[in-house]
């Protein structure tokens, strides 16, 4: 019945797109976000593992509101800016096309429907969502290959059976898949040694480790079952709202590759060890006035949330419960898949 | 002459009680006992995990393993959360006030000395206004608190109360529109009736939420929780219209006449007459209903909004307490009951007051 009602929203909304649109023309959502002196994000509906959680005090965390606190730092100089606006995924398209948020930071995959006919620009992937495969320690299981015959579990109705059920045939790799409806239903299935390994989203198999009755009993495998670019998501046409975007990334993974961190970041201004970095920082003036923001806005992301690395270990890295590995998350030069865009 | 034998005592005796009502034959027998071993064993089971090998406290939180018992811990830590949502830390106990009030409030108009015309609306508008009041703030040194923020308990009892305020009245307007005598207005309203009976409530509030924000101009769509609260009650009412319409349809046609022949007027006819008997009438069913609509407000986690389940849920969708879902769950059952049963036992009184008023 979601699915029904998501498509039947998608096609008023993209229907209405047009109009919506019209009554933003004059103004980009950029200067209206500056105007109203807040940037409405995305939440959860709940809590969403690692990526959007609400703490004890009712306050959000996680890696995809720390970007949005990012943004909000970014575009309006400080974090208490950011309008956090709990969120169900079938309402974050058409929520976004209403105007009730500005900006999807919601492990969003980048799809040609979205992409295409959903009237949303995507940015450049912030993360890239891998799908691993957990067996029990005591398989001795090297890779998928050698849990031939297995019992996989996987979550019903969610991309993981499709994800799960290609990567075994292009592999010819025979099992025998056994669904549940809800993770809290799956993990304890797992813990109780019905499955000899379950297939999910990196972070969910993460958190399913860590809270394992004894988590040495199971290992994540390395092969990775299939990537999901993961992108922050604007309206069509929302170009300077998006180069924002764009280079937030982009400066949070610079400061990581030239050892930018929160804590040296003052320093780095004050004596930039290369013009680039200086650039960055608002030491030479430039970087700013060409989006629309101050010069030192990257500087005070940097100073607020950290970089790329800082953000990853405190919300799901090492520095977090959930010790997710950064894997392809890394710099291009630590054998991960992300690069900084070049600043000149 | 044969002495006269004194009639066998009413009242049996435990034993005697038992053996008719357990031990009758000897395969009663050994039902009974299998079913009390089976009961007590389920019984000391969950005694066992509830309470004896329970886990109360935070500090004990690493002995929440899997044999332990329940780990009653997540409560303590996330307890404020299950209530109160996203509402800022400092100001929940203005939550907790609006809360009690809009309990009192519907504790109060269950008396029958509100039991008027004029009373009633006065009661509710008065309880609704200090609750909206309280949760916005924005005035005397309280922070303005927007109804995004608004969440867990206090949330999803103003969405019922909400719902049920603004539903019966129309109720009542759509159940004595579909009798009118007006064909045109008849028509049209069990027109209406059946499409909104005919669409998931889940779309209506989705459409509420979200579509109609791209339909209208911003000045008067209002906001969210208002258009989801109207749609609610719309929905409801739908309902509702239906069962007043049996009741009204039950009390005898003479009885219309009557007073048409004695020359009431139209109001005082539904107002004393036709709408008593038919409340009255459709009592269990309205109970029903309401029951029903208090367990659904759980649907507009959907649309973002942070109610009692959605509390929950985020309580326990983090790495620390994913393992405690069914202490949180347990706990969302509790406040759940709390309020269904005692609206059900409230059903059951006004029946029996009822009752004897018609005797």
């Amino acid at each position: 019945m979601i699915k029904k009602i998501k498509s039947l929203a998608f096609a008023a909304a993209v229907t209405l797109s047009g109009i919506t649109g019209a009554q933003a023309e004059g103004q980009g959502l950029l200067d209206t976000i500056i105007e109203r002196g807040s940037l409405n994000c995305t939440g959860h509906n709940g809590s969403y593992l690692g990526f959007a959680e609400v703490d004890a005090n009712g306050a959000w965390q996680g890696f995809d509101i720390e970007f949005c606190k990012a943004l909000a730092t970014a575009i309006l100089g400080t974090p208490d800016k950011a309008n956090i606006v709990p969120i169900s995924w079938a309402q974050r398209f058409p929520a976004i096309q209403s105007g009730d948020i500005d900006v999807i930071i919601k492990v969003t995959g980048w799809t040609m429907t979205r992409d295409t006919e959903l009237g949303l620009q995507y940015s450049r992937p912030y993360f890239i969502g891998p799908f691993y495969v957990m067996s029990k320690t005591e398989l001795e299981a090297k890779s998928v290959k050698d849990l031939e015959g297995g019992v996989f579990c996987v979550n019903a109705g969610t991309t993981i059976e499709r994800v799960l059920t290609d990567y075994m045939e292009t592999n010819g790799i025979s099992y025998e898949p056994l669904s549940f409806e809800k993770g809290e239903e799956l993990r304890a299935a797992f813990y109780a040694g019905r499955c000899d390994a379950i297939a999910g989203f990196g972070p969910f198999l993460s958190a399913t480790r860590v809270n394992a009755p004894n988590p040495d009993d199971f290992e994540i495998l390395g092969d990775v079952l299939k990537l999901e670019p993961e992108g922050i998501v604007v309206r069509q046409g929302e170009d300077d709202l998006l180069d924002v975007v764009n280079w937030m990334v982009s400066a949070l993974l610079m400061a990581e590759e030239n050892g930018i961190t929160q804590a040296n970041v003052d320093e780095m201004k004050a004596n930039p060890p290369s013009a680039s970095i200086g650039r960055l920082l608002g030491a030479t003036p430039g970087v700013g006035s060409r989006l629309g923001l101050q010069d030192d806005w990257a500087y005070n992301v940097i100073k607020t949330v950290g970089n790329y690395g800082e953000i990853y270990s405190r919300t799901i890295g090492e520095g977090s419960r959930y010790k997710l590995p950064r894997g392809l998350n890394n710099l291009w030069s630590n054998g991960g898949l992300l690069y900084p865009l070049v600043l000149d | 002459m044969i002495e006269a034998v004194p009639p066998p005592s009413a009242r049996m005796s435990t034993l005697n009680w038992a053996r008719k009502n357990f031990f009758a034959t000897w395969y009663d027998a050994v039902f009974s006992i299998i079913l009390a071993v089976l009961i007590i064993m389920g019984l000391n089971a969950l005694i066992g995990w509830a309470f004896l090998d329970a886990i109360w406290s935070v500090e004990n939180k690493d002995q929440c393993t899997y044999d332990a018992g329940a780990c009653w811990a997540v409560i303590e830590s996330r307890g404020r959360l299950i209530l109160f949502g996203l509402y800022p830390y400092e100001e929940q106990w203005r939550s907790t006030i609006a809360c009690l009030v809009v309990i009192s409030t519907i504790a109060l108009s269950c008396l029958p000395v509100f039991w008027s015309i004029r009373r009633i609306p006065i009661l509710w508008i008065a309880g609704f206004t200090i609750f909206v009041l309280l949760m916005r703030g924005g005035f005397a040194g309280m922070p303005l608190v927007s109804s995004d923020q608004w969440g867990g308990l206090s949330l999803t009892i103003f969405i019922f109360a909400g719902v049920f305020v603004i539903g019966m009245p129309l109720a009542v307007l759509f159940a004595l529109a579909r009798r009118s005598n007006l064909p045109v207005i008849a028509k049209s309203f069990g027109f209406f009736i059946d499409i909104v009976r005919s669409l998931p409530l889940l779309t209506i509030l989705f459409a509420a939420a979200v579509i109609v924000p791209l339909l209208l101009p911003e000045a008067i769509q209002g906001n969210k929780l208002m258009r989801v609260v109207i749609a609610f009650a719309i929905f409801f009412a739908a309902y509702q219209a239906e069962i007043i319409r049996a009741g009204l349809q039950s009390t005898p046609k003479g009885q219309e006449e009557a007073a048409v022949a004695l020359g009431m007027p139209y109001w005082s006819l539904i107002s004393d007459i036709l709408l008593p008997q038919a409340f009255r009438n459709t009592l269990p069913s309205t109970i029903n209903q309401a029951v029903i609509t208090f367990k659904e407000t759980s649907i507009v986690t959907i649309i973002g909004f942070f109610e009692v389940m959605a509390s929950g849920n985020a309580a326990i969708g983090n790495g620390e307490w994913g393992n405690q879902y069914v202490e949180v769950y347990v706990f969302l059952a509790l406040i759940y009951f709390i309020f269904v049963f005692g609206l059900s036992r409230y059903g059951a009184w006004l029946e029996t007051r009822m009752r004897l008023g018609h005797a």
